[in-house]
């Protein structure tokens, strides 16, 4: 396992440098720059002084080489979109935020799905699960922006009931938390439910049953743990999807999250921000599919890492 | 199986049906991150809508500027719209150590009442609220509002003294001289200076500091352009300081409308530059303030706050007593509006469903505010150095084969936009729309002769264009596949419309040489004078369309101390040139609007001489002589249960 776990971290790194070169001269080749020539094109001098003042008037790969020596002492430079604060006090401001959200989200639309799926496949063809299909296939098909705006529309604007953002107390995080969480819990339950439904269909559970146990003592014991082999491979991704936020729903409910940035550093040509907004997915990402392999083995004693 | 299916989607339907119902039949506003890039320079209302800013005589505000630039001696204390409610002008001159007491008119809200709310938009750039910070980075937010600028304006577009209580220009008409108001003082107790201005204006045309407006006082400010290119050193910039009150600015040609220029002079403190830099404002601890506000608190990317400053001193005392500027993106503001949790919203960032909403609700109706904006024209530019659009008669061909009334009353609406002929917006100096009208007139039938003549009979031999757009709202979107639609059906010629992305856009568009063949693009004013809205078509500027006489023309014109009515004359050749070369194919004059409760009020949301009642361009700001006249009245209780916080 440790030398499996050190094999996979190596490769991290590489997969790391990869992402960086390829960010970095992905988002050097979108034209434009930090400046902005809304009006008229800057004078000459006007935008060599900008472009000197974010060291951009070098050569990229002395950019790049630059920016890699500071990150490595963990220096990401200085966000242009907030110029008073270094880029990891911006990410330390709003991530928390953002993390606070999808974990809330995680915690409640994940085991909601889980048994909504389970009553679904165990009452198979029943109203129960047509409504857990409906549910499902709205919380699927409805993309969360129209989903938050439904909300807002129907408890802020008719019912005043809720406020139309912001992020302090509980009742700020009610819709934010249903909007990002119907579609994950949407995704649990349909997956639960037709795992299930084929697990039980499995000879070992005609056994378990023949052996007299109790349905629930079935369905938790030995149905539903080989059910939730395949909800780890779909679900895990979604983990790192929710807590690095969501521009849409923290956008329309003003969560002051990082959701925002990635897009924003986009646009904004925030350089030294959409590094860093990067090379934190990649992180997650790795990180997330590496737990989820571990995860296998828990669930399912066959699985071997390679190097065990 | 299938059974199944159908009753679920049967269901589906139903309650979507009902969701919507509950919703009032309301198409979701869809977040549109992409859409909110700040509009240019000037201010939250600068981006504001309005409707037809019907035919607002072209000679109002044009005698206003040129006056203001001819006379000797600005217009002191000016028309009653200045004084505001007198109570309060009475009460800034009571100076002394304690603070002097608002008074409030009889019909307003009680003190801790006077809360105005507004959205900024949180996903815009918004790192200062220093206009010589940065012009584009300000995010929408009210700002600029921490110190009195030199002048201001008033509702009718008119100047009026702010920091400077008088104005005057030598007999060579480069030589200006600005009397500065010495009660002014800031908030650590030192008074305002002419050295802060100097030191402010200094800032601006740092090397170092890599302003984003630079262009602005390009040719206009004595060695601007040398100290910004780093070639002359900041000492030898325009502006002096001649004593502690008096500041002397320098130009490099005459500038009559130099003192509408010096609309953008809210000064920064000099000692806090020096010791903290120009981000200084950015935090409540370091702010140092000698305007109507002061910075109280800065969430980033969530809320501003400013309270009223006891300690100011200037002739624009607000009645209001804090403002909240809430982050937040502008899709949302409406549905905050209708929750009675903001005061105001900008016209724009209505979605043509909000839209909807607002024209069949009575009270909506009421809260809608139409203006001028800032005098922005929609028109469609050519590469005019390569064939095809180095012809003439290509250019005049185009320009005849749009059908603005069409557009305007289909896509557009009348309550957004005028069709325009000419570039100048009716109500903006010098304008001319009435006499230029027939000069690119919608005329199909000429432009297919035109055409012809140019050797593209029916379109034949005609490349396929694409039609660059930047970053449009679908508003737009719409009108450009009606223009390509209009082009194809009345030329035979080929026309993909194909939306940018704003940076991308912008980059090909002052590439040189440019990359855009034919483009969509807009521009509204930074000032009131003709020669800054038509300064857009000189050689050399944003387009290649380079015209001599034109450019001849406009600097004469620019330059001209003598008879405003001769200057103006001057501009409206220029424009003439401009619209019969076909230097842009002219569409549609942009005309906001804004939403704002009834219960704000003062003299200077009264009508204006145009009929106009509206929070008009440049908003809420020191630019403005507004805020020493808005205030919530008792009205306000019927909307806010508490106050907000």
């Amino acid at each position: 396992m440790a030398r499996y776990l050190l094999g996979r971290v190596i490769g991290l790194i590489g997969v790391f440098i990869a992402v960086s070169i390829v960010a970095f001269l992905l988002m050097h080749s979108i034209p434009g720059g930090p400046f902005d020539e809304e009006k008229s094109p800057l004078p000459p001098a006007a935008r060599a002084n900008i472009l000197r003042k974010y060291g951009l008037d070098r050569p990229l790969y002395i950019q790049y080489l630059r920016y890699m020596g500071s990150a490595l002492h963990g220096d990401f430079g200085i966000s242009f979109q907030n110029p008073t604060e270094t880029v990891l006090q911006t990410i330390g401001r709003t991530w928390p935020v953002s993390l606070r959200l999808g974990g809330l989200t995680i915690l409640i639309a994940l085991p909601l799905g889980i048994l909504l799926g389970i009553i679904a496949a165990v009452k198979q063809n029943t109203w129960i699960d047509y409504v857990t299909t409906f549910v499902s296939t709205l919380g699927l098909t409805v993309p969360n922006f129209v989903i938050a705006t439904w909300l807002l529309l129907l408890f802020s604007v008719r019912l005043r009931w809720l406020p139309t953002g912001g992020w302090g107390g509980w009742k700020t995080w009610i819709m934010p938390v249903t909007a990002l969480g119907l579609g994950p819990m949407a995704l649990a339950a349909r997956y639960t439910r037709s795992s299930l439904i084929e697990v039980m269909r499995a000879d070992y559970i005609r056994t378990a049953h023949a052996k007299g146990l109790s349905g629930r003592r079935v369905i938790m014991r030995h149905a539903l743990k080989n059910a939730l082999i395949p909800l780890i491979t779909i679900l895990g991704p979604q983990v790192p999807n929710l807590v690095t936020g969501t521009i849409f729903v923290e956008v329309i409910f003003r969560v002051p999250g990082l959701g925002k940035f990635f897009v924003s550093s986009i646009y904004l040509r925030d350089y030294p921000m959409l590094m860093a907004t990067m090379l934190l997915v990649a992180l997650l990402w790795s990180a997330t599919y590496l737990l989820s392999d571990i995860l296998y083995t828990v669930v399912d004693p066959r699985v071997r890492l390679y190097g065990d | 199986m299938i059974r199944h299916r159908i009753w679920s989607i049967t269901t589906l339907l139903v309650v979507f049906t009902l969701f919507l119902s509950a919703c009032g039949g309301t198409a979701p506003a869809v977040p549109s991150a992409s859409n909110t890039t700040p509009q240019a320079a000037p201010t939250t209302a600068e981006a504001t809508q309005a409707t037809g800013a019907t035919s607002a005589s072209a000679a109002t505000a044009a005698s206003a500027m040129t006056s203001a630039a001819a006379t000797t001696e600005a217009p002191a204390a000016t028309s009653a719209a200045t004084e505001a409610p007198a109570a309060t002008s009475a009460a800034t001159q009571a100076s002394g150590a304690a603070p002097a007491a608002v008074q409030l008119p009889a019909d307003a809200a009680p003190l801790e009442q006077q809360v105005y709310v507004t959205h900024y938009d949180n996903t815009a750039d918004f790192t200062t609220i220093d206009f010589y910070e940065s012009v584009y980075k300000r995010g929408g937010a009210i700002s600029d509002i921490l110190s009195d600028s030199l002048v201001r304006l008033d509702k009718n577009f008119k100047l009026q003294p702010g920091a400077a209580t008088k104005w005057e220009v030598d007999s060579t008409g480069l030589v200006w001289t600005f009397h500065l108001d010495p009660n002014l003082m800031w908030t650590d107790d030192t008074p305002v200076t002419a050295d802060d201005y100097v030191a402010t204006f200094r800032y601006g045309a740092d090397p170092k500091h890599a302003w984003d407006f630079t262009w602005f006082f390009n040719g206009v400010i004595k060695n601007w352009d040398d100290v910004v290119a780093g070639k002359k050193p900041l000492t030898d910039l325009g502006f002096k300081a001649v004593d502690a009150h008096t500041l002397q600015v320098e130009t490099q040609t005459p500038a009559p409308y130099l003192p509408a220029m010096m609309l953008y002079s809210d000064t920064m403190q000099k000692k806090a530059l020096e010791a903290h830099g120009g981000l200084y404002n950015s935090d409540p601890a370091t702010s140092v303030s000698s305007g109507p506000f002061i910075l109280q608190e800065w969430k980033k990317g969530e809320r501003l706050v400013y309270v009223a400053n006891p300690k100011y001193k200037g002739t624009n005392k607000p009645m209001i007593q804090k403002i909240i500027c809430i982050g937040a993106a502008p899709s949302t503001d409406f549905a905050a509006y209708q929750s009675n949790e903001i005061d105001f919203m900008s016209g724009p960032n209505l979605s043509p469903a909000d839209n909807t909403i607002v024209s069949s609700d009575l009270d909506l109706q009421k809260d809608y505010h139409p203006h001028y904006g800032d005098f922005r024209t929609h028109y469609l530019f050519f590469d005019f150095q390569n064939p095809p659009f180095n012809n003439l008669k290509v250019r005049q061909a185009f320009s005849h084969v749009i059908d603005r009334d069409g557009l305007i009353k289909s896509i557009i609406k009348p309550t957004q936009g005028l069709p325009a002929y000419s570039f100048l917006m009716p109500g903006f100096p010098a304008a001319n729309s009435e006499a230029l009208k027939g000069i690119q007139n919608y005329d199909p039938a000429a432009a297919q002769k035109l055409l012809a003549d140019a050797g593209y009979p029916g379109g034949k031999g005609f490349p396929k264009l694409t039609l660059w757009l930047r970053n449009e709202a679908p508003v737009r979107q719409a009108m450009a596949q009606a223009i390509a639609a209009s082009i194809k059906q009345n030329l035979g010629i080929d026309v993909d419309v194909s939306n940018k992305e704003n940076k991308t856009f912008t980059d090909a568009m002052n590439a040189k040489p440019t990359q855009i063949q034919f483009g969509l693009v807009d521009y509204g004013m930074d000032f009131l004078d003709p020669a800054n809205m038509l300064g857009v078509f000189k050689s050399g500027g944003r387009h290649n369309w380079n015209n001599k006489q034109f450019d001849d023309l406009y600097n004469k014109a620019s330059a001209f101390t003598g008879d405003p009515q001769e200057r103006t004359k001057m501009f409206q050749d220029a424009e003439k040139l401009l619209v019969s070369d076909v230097g842009s194919v002219f569409i549609y004059h942009r005309t906001p609007g804004d939403l704002y409760r009834p219960y704000l009020k003062g003299t200077e949301l009264e009508p204006d001489q145009n009929g106009k009642a509206a929070i008009h361009w440049p908003g809420f700001t020191s630019f403005s002589t507004l805020p020493s006249s808005m205030y919530v009245s008792k009205d306000v209780t019927n909307y806010r249960k508490s106050v907000p916080q």
